[in-house]
C-alpha cells in the first residue's frame, strides 16, 4: 500500500508541477511581450530612448530566467529567442523604424509560441 | 511539459491495451506492463541523451512518470483481481481432455503449429493424452497429462532413493574453490585422493569436480590434457 501511495504521490507531483510551469511560464511570457510591445509604441511615437529602455528590460527578465528556460525548453527555441533579443537591440540602436517592427512581432511571436506549446489544450497533446 | 507528462500516461495506456490486444503469446515471459516498461524506457532515456538541444527533463518526467505509473499498476493489480484480469488477463484453457478449444486458441491468436510446437517441447507428442494445456498470462504453456500417462514418480513405486542435494563445484576450470571444498566438508588431502582416483596429478588438469552430499564426484578431465 506504501507503494501505492509513493506512486501515487509522484504522479501528483508532477502532474502538479508541469500545470504550475505552464502557468509561469504563461504569465512569464504575457509580461515581455507587455514589456516588448510598450517598446514598440514608444519607437512608434519616436521616443527610441524609452524603447531601448524596456526593450532591455524585457531582454533582463528573459535573462534572469536563462537557467529555468534551458532546463524545460527546448535549447533550439530559447537560442532563437536570444538571438532575435540581440537583433532587436541592434534595429533599436540603429533607429530603424520598419526592421525594428518586423524584428520585435517575430519576437513576440517567438515568446508566445513557447508558451502556447506548454498550455494544456486537446490540440497540444494530440 | 504538462503535455509530456500527459501524452505519456496516455501512450502507456494505449500500449498496454495494445499489447493485450495482441494476445498472450506475444507478450513472451513479462506481464503487459512490465513489457511496455522494457520497450519506451529505453528509447526515452536515448532521446535526451543524443540530442543535447533536448533538455534532460524531457526524458526523466516521462520515465519517472512511466516508472511511478508501473509502480501504481502493479500494486492495484496485487491488491485487486478484477484489476489483475482486466491487465494481464486470464489463463486460458486451449485442451481440455484431449480436445482442442478452438475459439480460445483463435481469440489468443495462437496457431496449432504453435500449440504443438510448445507440446513437443515439454515432450508431449499426442495430444489425447493431455488432459489441460493452459496458456498462462505470461504466453508460457502449462501441460498436464492424464494421470496414467504421468511418469511415475518413486513415492508412487513405493521407493525410498537416497536424497543425493546440491552437487558442489571444488574444482574450476584448474582452480580449486576452498571454500567449496571446506563446506562440504573435505580438504585438500581429500582432494589429492580424488586425483589420484582418476589418474590425475595437478588440479589444473582438471576442468570440472563436483561432490555432492553423498559423496558422489563427478570428474571431467581438461581436453587438452588428454
Amino acid at each position: 500500500m506504501k507503494r501505492m501511495w509513493i506512486a501515487s504521490g509522484i504522479l501528483l507531483s508532477i502532474l502538479a508541477l508541469t500545470l504550475w510551469h505552464s502557468a509561469h511560464i504563461t504569465r512569464f511570457t504575457q509580461e515581455l511581450t507587455a514589456l516588448l510591445e510598450e517598446a514598440e509604441q514608444y519607437a512608434e511615437a519616436g521616443d527610441w530612448a524609452q524603447a531601448r529602455q524596456y526593450n532591455e528590460k524585457a531582454h533582463k527578465q528573459w535573462e534572469d530566467n536563462d537557467v529555468y528556460l534551458h532546463v524545460l525548453f527546448r535549447h533550439d527555441n530559447t537560442d532563437a529567442i536570444f538571438a532575435s533579443f540581440h537583433e532587436v537591440e541592434e534595429f533599436l540602436e540603429c533607429e530603424e523604424g520598419g526592421e525594428y517592427s518586423a524584428a520585435n512581432a517575430k519576437l513576440i511571436v517567438q515568446i508566445s509560441l513557447l508558451a502556447e506549446a506548454e498550455q494544456l489544450t486537446l490540440q497540444n497533446i494530440l | 511539459m504538462v503535455i509530456a507528462f500527459i501524452r505519456t500516461v496516455i501512450l502507456y495506456l494505449f500500449i498496454i491495451a495494445g499489447i493485450r490486444l495482441m494476445g498472450k503469446r506475444q507478450v513472451g515471459e513479462l506481464e503487459p506492463s512490465e513489457l511496455v516498461l522494457a520497450l519506451i524506457i529505453a528509447d526515452l532515456a536515448a532521446v535526451p541523451m543524443q540530442d543535447y538541444g533536448i533538455p534532460l527533463l524531457a526524458g526523466i518526467i516521462p520515465i519517472l512518470t512511466l516508472l511511478s505509473m508501473t509502480m501504481l499498476i502493479s500494486v492495484l493489480s496485487m491488491k485487486s483481481v478484477k484489476f489483475r484480469a482486466l491487465l494481464c488477463g486470464r489463463p486460458s484453457i486451449i485442451v481440455e481432455n484431449g480436445r482442442l478449444h478452438q475459439r480460445e486458441m483463435a481469440r489468443n491468436r495462437f496457431t496449432v503449429d504453435e500449440l504443438m510446437e510448445e507440446l513437443r517441447m515439454k515432450g508431449v507428442t499426442d495430444i489425447s493424452t493431455v488432459k489441460y494445456a493452459i496458456l498462462e498470462t505470461n504466453g508460457q504453456i502449462s501441460v498436464l497429462l492424464y494421470a496414467d500417462q504421468k511418469p511415475p514418480i518413486a513415492q508412487e513405486m513405493a521407493l525410498s532413493p537416497e536424497e543425493p542435494g546440491l552437487p558442489i563445484v571444488l574444482i574450476n576450470d584448474g582452480r580449486v574453490l576452498d571454500h567449496n571444498l571446506k563446506a562440504r566438508g573435505y580438504d585438500r588431502v581429500w582432494l589429492d585422493k580424488q586425483l589420484k582416483a582418476h589418474h590425475v596429478k595437478r588440479t589444473e588438469e582438471v576442468y570440472l569436480l563436483t561432490a555432492d552430499e553423498l559423496g558422489r564426484v563427478y570428474f571431467a578431465p581438461k581436453e587438452e590434457n588428454k
